[in-house]
């Protein structure tokens, strides 16, 4: 079973260290320069928005995986389902944080920036892609059809991450960039920050685990309930000989 | 379900067993989708894109632009910055060494202040150099520094 102690561990971590992110979050760590309390919402929306790429990748490459000289591993294709599920959520959680975010600092709920309206395709994409999953059909068929979505709808994530560099945008540059080398944010702002990182993945890696077990038993219940179903009529075909 | 003894397809249709794909018909539709997504999203960012023009572009496109409404990006100039009445304010912005003189109706948002970069949204009036705005959207950097970084050691 996937009910391990390193499950458990990873959950109670996770929420410890969301916890602890909020704490710092809103008590310990000082006001910023032109942003004063504002700045508090930036321990919380920059790690959303890496868990929402984060899972998607991981359905993306675990699509692969299954499509890949046809292994049609159907634990790649639960964990594929799981892992985009969870990102759909953080997408939006990151979409709700973005937006409160945005009415106090930009002064608007909602523009159509670059960014945002990258993030709000996605945010359909893989609710699209989440519909196709429950489309019925050949388990194989419906989990193929799901691989090829899935590395389709993936294409938008490095457009998300490269718009503000590509195209004019109101959205400031990602705070963490992809080399790591320009971290504009002070002291305890930035170890909160990284905290609220590593909590979110966390609480990923519960999540999807999650999500996948629950996966897990809905075939395995779906293949018992077949095959007593079968045993039922053959037992039906025995009386009546 | 449909079972192995099934009557043969009708003429005219293609012999397509069930729960099979050829690979040719699922890049067709792969294809399809992938051009139609791209469609949408050419569409969608092409007004995206110019999300803004700079103070110097407009200044350079004025005539163009007559009183077209569009969205505007400069900084705002220290110390022209003047509250109009109860819920107006005027400023200048400037970008790129061009200066435009923008007139907002309704209160700035709460960051707004000298030395930010905003983007503001109106158009210019009549014939005049004077930009008339409704919004006022408010850019930051991804700089978080703290307003007293020393406050703590100070008073302990």
């Amino acid at each position: 079973m996937t009910r391990s102690r390193i499950l458990t561990t990873t959950g109670v971590l996770a929420l410890v260290g969301i916890a602890a992110t909020v704490w710092l979050g809103l008590w310990v760590t000082p006001n910023a320069v032109n942003f004063g309390d504002l700045v508090r919402l930036l321990y919380i929306h920059p790690p959303m928005a890496w868990v929402a790429f984060l899972a998607y990748g991981m359905a993306f490459l675990s699509s692969l995986g299954y499509l890949w000289r046809r292994t049609r591993d159907p634990r790649l294709d639960r964990l594929a389902g799981a892992s985009a599920e969870v990102g759909v959520v953080f997408t939006g959680l990151t979409l709700i944080t973005g937006s409160i975010w945005g009415r106090p600092t930009w002064g608007v709920w909602w523009t159509w920036d670059p960014l945002l309206t990258t993030t709000a395709l996605l945010f359909v994409l893989y609710l699209g892609y989440l519909a196709l999953r429950r489309v019925p059909g050949d388990p194989e068929v419906v989990a193929r059809r799901s691989a090829i979505a899935a590395l389709i709808a993936f294409v938008d994530v490095p457009i998300v991450y490269f718009s503000v560099s590509w195209w004019r945008s109101l959205h400031q540059a990602p705070t963490v960039d992809l080399s790591g080398r320009h971290l504009y944010v002070h002291g305890s702002m930035a170890w909160t920050l990284l905290l609220g990182f590593v909590s979110f993945t966390l609480a990923y890696a519960w999540l999807t685990a999650h999500r996948y077990r629950l996966a897990a038993l809905a075939d395995r219940e779906a293949d018992e309930g077949l095959r007593q179903a079968l045993d039922e009529r053959r037992a039906e075909g025995e009386v009546l000989v | 379900m449909s079972t192995p003894a099934a009557a043969p397809p009708p003429p005219g249709t293609r012999a397509a067993r069930p729960g099979s794909t050829s690979p040719r018909r699922l890049a067709v539709v792969g294809l399809v989708i992938v051009a139609a997504l791209g469609f949408l999203v050419y569409k969608g960012l092409t007004s995206a894109i110019v999300f803004f023009r700079t103070t110097n572009q407009a200044v350079a496109q004025r005539a163009q632009l007559g009183n077209s409404t569009f969205q505007l990006e400069g900084t705002v100039v220290q110390g022209t910055v003047h509250r109009v009445g109860t819920s107006q304010v005027s400023f200048d912005i400037r970008q790129g060494g061009a200066t435009i003189h923008v007139e907002n109706a309704g209160d700035p948002p709460q960051m707004f202040k000298p030395g930010l970069p905003v983007v503001v949204v109106g158009h210019f009036v009549g014939s005049s150099d004077v930009f008339s705005s409704d919004q006022i959207m408010v850019k930051h950097s991804q700089q978080y520094i703290a307003e007293h970084p020393n406050r703590v050691r100070a008073s302990s």
